[in-house]
């Protein structure tokens, strides 16, 4: 690996220096910040229209064939009686009330009608929130504040679940483990297009034949790959920082939950596991691009083929509910064990615990081999395929060589 | 010219080259001393270039045996190699001496002699002012200067140019002429491509014609004049590649 070092430099600096790194590392954060900020004002203009609204008054006018709503109430919203229907639609028509409720007789058949002045379409609902608020507020007040918490859906629950004698927490549980399932997305939708362009780029500049008499291709892969991951990594960070200083500063601000993470479980097996598999199909998915990128005489060829690549390993995303549900069905196993489409089951599965023994050694190992080909046929393809500077290599021929 | 030595720092044996069904050289042996300027000839097409990868291990022979300095061809063979292929190209968004000092250190260079290195022969070529430009905003014939200071940045021992001259105006070409007589003075053994007769009378100690992927002529620059009865290179390319060309153009 004589060399590794100068590769690995002059890949890495001078990616730093292209606008275009830096365009999409700060692209994120910068997205990420403005719908923050949207989401910020958005919550404070809430709020304030909220408020205005509950403090404003209107006149209004209800007709209760029901007989579930509360005299008291009805004063207490400044509202009045009327048995004429019709009159008082004609008045809010007119424009001399602004709003007028009619309550059906049989509420489980008929819709309550509400008939009320245009205040803007941000303001007009609050003519529904009013007449549900005095139907709810009626009928709480005849069953009892504990009747209305379970009508209402206002119960709280608290579950402990237990696996093998041990109280286990299915999502908290797959937390640390389905960080490499995130990690690899992550690692991919950045590098995958920049590897890409890095292997292409040899062969675009006709660089290929000086570079091939002073290093090993295989070297110079390697110290590809190695930048283009610090490269991520530093991406990855200036993506994190300002999502984690956003949460930390504001969280409440920004109407986003709390989140406990001192007592996540940590099950080091899954871990390690995840760890693993995260590893060896990040080695196959390199395979694949420098054996693309190494077959195609320019990066836009290329980007045709790693679409297809794109499908199958992200194309089992479409299937989630079935690894969580039938991790034992044909089909769920089939994508497990299929070298391509087995990154995202394998995570998944071990990441929520229902990874056989049997299904993780067999995935592991054919994950393993599938990347052992891979990386040595796209070096094999890279050698010998780069030379075809202005067309497709054929395998054939590459492999006759 | 420098003294050429008895030792032998390139062996061609027997080689075969085949593309598919297409054979490209048929049964090709030849070597070349060490500090000798040893010319490779041939129309487009016979197999100059084909050989040349082969031996640099870029190419896998059909058969045959390759050997540089008594072995199959590796990088990491220590042997101080400085190759100018004829498909030119080099990393066109980065500044010439970034691009320099990569392949001066992929050469073995440290960074601080690489740097030295480069802006010597940029200075010498009068491109120092374009150090920091980036290689595709420099003229064809720049380009090509930068190439080949990367190919002889290291001080090559063997040194193979294939079409070195091709672009070159003649103020260049004779820059280049005049490299080539440096190193090899400095005991650099130099393999020469060209269709230039000029240039091969000036330098080549040795020459080899390939024709039809086997070796036409092959011998010193005076023995292959003689046996084709004293006439000039010139005269000796047209007699043997003439029909072979006007078959192309009739092809084409």
């Amino acid at each position: 690996m004589y060399n590794l070092g100068t590769v690995f430099r002059f890949e890495f600096v001078r990616t730093l220096k292209k606008k275009s790194f830096w365009i999409m590392a700060l692209a994120f954060p910068l997205i990420i910040g403005a719908v923050f900020g949207i989401i910020y004002f958005s919550n404070k203009a809430s709020t304030k229209a909220a408020e205005d609204t509950k403090n404003q008054k209107f006149s209004l006018v209800v007709t209760d064939d029901s007989g579930l709503l509360n005299k008291a109430l009805l004063a207490q919203f400044g509202a009045s009686e009327s048995t004429d229907k019709q009159t008082n639609i004609d008045k809010v028509t007119s424009g001399a009330l602004d709003a007028y409720f009619y309550y059906p007789k049989d509420l489980s058949k008929d819709t309550v009608q509400v008939y009320a002045k245009d205040v803007g379409i941000f303001n007009d609902g609050r003519y529904e929130g009013v007449a549900k608020a005095l139907l709810q507020q009626s009928v709480g007040l005849t069953v009892g504040a504990q009747k209305t918490a379970v009508l209402q859906d206002g119960v709280a629950f608290n579950s402990a679940t237990y696996r093998d004698g041990k109280q286990f927490d299915g999502i908290k549980e797959a937390i640390v483990p389905g960080i490499f399932l995130v990690l690899f997305y992550i690692l991919i939708a950045m590098f995958g297009n920049q590897m890409l362009v890095s292997t292409t780029e040899e062969k675009e500049n006709r660089v290929t034949e000086m570079i091939l008499t002073t290093i090993e291709a295989r070297t110079l892969i390697i110290g590809k790959i190695l930048s283009l991951i610090a490269l991520a990594f530093i991406q990855i960070v200036i993506i994190l920082v300002p999502i984690i200083l956003a949460y930390t500063l504001f969280h409440s601000q920004l109407a986003l939950p709390n989140l406990d993470l001192s007592n996540l479980p940590i099950d080091p097996l899954r871990i390690a596991i995840g760890a693993v598999i995260f590893i060896l199909s990040f080695l196959l998915f390199t395979g694949l691009l420098v054996a693309i990128g190494s077959i195609a005489p320019t990066a836009k060829e290329a980007g045709g083929f790693f679409g297809v690549v794109m499908i199958f390993i992200f194309g089992p995303l479409y299937a989630v509910s079935l690894f969580v549900s039938a991790p034992t069905s044909p089909f769920v196993v089939f994508l497990t064990l299929f070298p391509l489409t087995a990154p995202i089951p394998m995570m998944l599965r071990n990441a929520v615990g229902n990874l056989s023994t049997t299904d993780m050694l067999l995935g592991v190992s054919i994950l393993a081999i599938s990347s052992i080909i891979a990386l040595s046929i796209a070096i094999r393809i890279f050698r010998y395929g780069v030379l075809e500077y202005s067309r497709r290599m054929p395998l054939s021929a590459i492999f006759k060589k | 010219m420098n003294a050429i030595q008895s030792k032998i720092v390139v062996k061609v044996s027997n080689f075969r080259m085949d593309f598919g069904k297409k054979t490209v050289i048929k049964d090709l042996s030849f070597d070349v001393k060490k500090g000798e300027v040893f010319g490779f000839l041939g129309s487009n097409g016979s197999g100059k270039t084909t050989t040349i990868r082969a031996l640099l291990g870029i190419y896998q022979p059909t058969a045959g045996d390759l050997l540089v300095g008594g072995k199959t061809f590796s990088v990491s063979s220590g042997l101080k190699l400085g190759y100018l292929p004829e498909e030119r190209g080099l990393y066109k968004k980065e500044s010439v001496i970034d691009v320099m000092i990569y392949f001066g250190q992929l050469k073995g260079l440290s960074k601080k002699d690489a740097r030295a290195s480069a802006e010597a022969f940029l200075t010498r070529v009068k491109l120092s002012d374009k150090a920091t430009t980036r290689i595709d905003k420099l003229s064809g014939g720049q380009q090509q200067k930068v190439q080949l200071g990367i190919t002889i940045m290291n001080n090559p021992e063997l040194l193979i140019l294939d079409e070195p001259t091709k672009g070159f105006d003649p103020v260049n070409r004779r820059l280049l002429m005049d490299i080539i007589e440096e190193h090899q003075r400095g005991g650099a053994t130099v393999i020469f491509v060209t269709h230039q007769m000029e240039e091969v009378e000036r330098l080549c100690d040795r020459i080899i014609l390939l024709k039809d992927g086997v070796s036409h002529a092959y011998g010193t620059v005076d023995e292959v004049k003689s046996a084709y009865g004293g006439m000039s290179l010139d005269d000796i390319f047209i007699k043997v590649y003439g029909d072979e060309n006007e078959r192309n153009e009739e092809e084409a």
